[in-house]
């Protein structure tokens, strides 16, 4: 188990130190906007290339930023009857729906983008749009995220098994937080 | 088991997986992904159904309305952050608290100008929680009156635009953002002035509950007022235009006018001397873990609907719901005792990603106006925020108020604003004309500006344009499924 608590926290802190460095593509996100939008207007010019980037770098935010909100157990969940639960039955409803929900989920998307990217990386694949940026970056974002996905959920699950087995306290609790 | 039965027991699955209380992304995918192995296993789907889904997700990342979630979350907590309702509540308190109820019109007025410009439920109701609800018990205010007007003027956050949730709505009934914005504007406005009403009933029939502020409570008089106010009055009167002036007269997309609001918040927090490191750090993260979870919800039910349509559940659903009496009235009924039933347990999320996708199409066949239609959504999702015991902005006051004051207290104060809220529900389903007039005009004005995106959605409600080359991919591979 220690081994396993060793991997989890390995997990965590890659997981976090990825989510904080992509959240701040939101800051770049906006500045991109905003000068398109005045450029636009001012100079009546637009160009596909920034415009597209901006859904680059926004996609690849929260996409990445998925694993550490998963970690600070920021994703909604309904609790009107899960919350009345005791936490030692709330661990074990995370410990099956990682299991049964998150990771063939993750897996299965992940699986299912691989060919797709390949082949967009050897046709080149650009957007549809003259000017337009190359695909197979962002279409790489998406196994990437769901990997790091998997992993999370694989740390969480390790953490509820260790909290069942007394040897951590509730890793549900104290990352709890209103956005 | 039959063809038919697959929608409904999809239906079923869902409500359950969802109660168990799994993060909702992931269980809705899950769910999705049971019912089509079991589909695929019986000869009801292709199993190329699933080699759509990561083209479903490029669609999604690529969607650009959705862009203007976390432009406008950004935006928001840059502001909340840096002080403005602070400011803001302290200035307008001082200035109404001479008559009577003052402090709760201020309140009032103050949630009308956070919600059109920080846009945040969250942040107004804390804001005004700690701020104003200690000043209104210092001074004798009923303490259901107190709790009650806060909690209801942090919502209108969710209804007066820029609100997120239009945003949502927007998105799933494939309407235009900007045209949901003028279509909400009348009716959040027509929410603040009925909550002033209220104040104002009070006042006169309980006027211990609503006291004026007593002279040496005052301390802002003269020129300093007016200097205060006026100060505080222009940076969110900037903003405002900024974002929804540039909006509304077609300038910008929702999506620009959101990140420019950004911007604008930035420099603001600029010249206050109020942008610090951790301040932007906080902000950047919280927008990012937000965004995050709200885009995958919507990746979720993606999902869940990719397979759900697949077995015809959309069929299934729209069977029911035309065949209810009195047409397109009945249904709007329905629809929103259901949706009012609902948000006692779901977020305003989870309603616009599962269930509007559903309602959206049956709407339209039955000629129902979707601009009109997502408002009305909007007003009553709106209130979901404030009945108890699971309304949100009654958690965020409790979070912050006194001890003094009960849970019972909070829960009573929010039921005469609910009452409000279903007065408004109604007045908005007996005069569209408050929605629509407003906003026939305003298309007009918005189709002669360039703006692709622009183009695309008002394109949008009438006949489908592919959003992009993924989703175009993905209509292609559905009809091949039929």
């Amino acid at each position: 188990m220690h081994a396993l608590l060793k991997l989890s926290s390995l997990i965590d802190a890659f997981n976090e130190r990825v989510g904080k460095c992509a959240a701040w593509l939101i800051l770049l996100a906006v500045m991109i906007c905003t000068v398109n939008a005045i450029v636009r207007y001012a100079v009546n010019m637009s160009s596909n290339a920034w415009l597209e980037m901006q859904w680059y770098l926004n996609a690849a935010m929260f996409m990445l930023v998925a694993a550490y909100a998963l970690k600070r157990n920021a994703h909604v969940r309904i609790d009107v009857i899960a919350g009345k639960l005791s936490p030692r039955v709330q661990a074990w409803i995370d410990i099956i729906g990682g299991l049964l929900f998150l990771l063939p989920v993750s897996l299965l998307i992940a699986w299912y983008s691989w060919p797709a990217l390949v082949n967009s990386f050897d046709i080149g694949e650009h957007s549809s749009d003259p000017g337009g940026l190359i695909r197979w970056p962002v279409r790489l974002v998406i196994p990437i995220a769901f990997v790091l996905l998997s992993l999370q959920g694989v740390s969480e699950i390790i953490k509820r098994c260790a909290f069942l087995q007394g040897l951590i306290p509730n890793p549900a609790e104290h990352h709890q937080e209103t956005v | 088991m039959s063809h038919e039965l697959m929608a409904p027991l999809m239906f079923a699955g869902l409500v359950v997986v969802l109660l168990i209380g799994y993060p909702v992304a992931f269980s809705l995918a899950a769910n999705g992904l049971f019912f089509a192995f079991v589909g695929i296993e019986m000869g009801l789907l292709q199993p190329a159904l699933l080699q759509a889904l990561p083209e479903r997700v490029l669609g999604i990342m690529a969607n650009s309305t959705l862009l203007a979630i976390p432009f406008f979350t950004f935006m928001g907590l840059i502001l909340e952050r840096s002080g403005m309702a602070e400011e803001l509540l302290d200035t307008i308190g001082q200035l109404f608290g001479a008559i009577r109820g003052g402090i709760a019109y201020a309140v009032v007025f103050v949630g009308a100008l956070l919600a059109a410009t920080t846009g945040v439920v969250a942040a107004s109701v804390i804001a005004m929680g700690l701020i104003s609800l200690p000043v209104m018990m210092r001074y004798g205010y009923s303490k259901r009156l107190a709790s009650g007007v806060i909690a209801a003027s942090g919502t209108l956050a969710q209804i007066i635009p820029p609100s997120l949730v239009l945003i949502i709505l927007a998105d799933q009934m494939g309407a235009s953002v900007g045209d949901l914005y003028e279509g909400a504007l009348i009716p959040g406005l027509t929410l603040a002035a009925m909550y002033a009403g209220y104040v104002l009933l009070v006042s006169i029939f309980n006027p211990k509950a609503a006291p004026a502020l007593p002279p040496e409570a005052r301390t802002l008089k003269g020129g300093a007022l007016v200097w205060r106010v006026v100060t505080c009055l222009v940076p969110p009167v900037v903003l405002i235009f900024l974002v929804l002036g540039t909006i509304f007269m077609g300038v910008a997309t929702p999506t620009e006018g959101g990140a420019m609001g950004a911007s604008g918040a930035i420099i603001l927090a600029l010249m206050k001397r109020k942008l610090a490191w951790g301040l932007m750090r906080q902000a950047v993260e919280s927008t990012a873990t937000m965004t995050s979870f709200v885009i995958f919800i919507l990746i979720g039910s993606t999902v869940f609907s990719l397979i759900f349509r697949g077995v015809d559940g959309d069929l299934w659903v729209e069977n029911l719901l035309i065949g209810l009496p009195g047409g397109a009235f009945g249904f709007l009924i329905v629809v929103n005792v259901m949706i009012f039933f609902l948000a006692f347990f779901l977020d305003y999320f989870e309603i616009a990603f599962i269930m509007v996708p559903l309602l959206a199409p049956v709407a339209q066949k039955l000629g129902i106006d979707l601009v009109w239609f997502g408002v009305l959504l909007g007003v009553n999702m709106q209130t979901s925020f404030l009945h108890p015991p699971f309304g949100f902005s009654l958690f965020y006051l409790r979070s912050v108020a006194p001890k003094e004051i009960k849970t019972m207290d909070i829960y009573w104060g929010a039921i005469p604003f609910v009452c409000i809220q279903v007065i408004m529900i109604a007045i908005v389903i007996a005069f569209p004309g408050i929605v629509t007039s407003h906003v026939s005009k305003a298309a007009g004005a918005i189709s002669g500006s360039g703006a692709e995106e622009l183009r695309r959605q008002l394109g949008a409600p009438a006949a489908p344009v592919p959003k992009d080359d993924a989703a175009a991919a993905i209509d292609r591979m559905l009809k091949e499924q039929k």
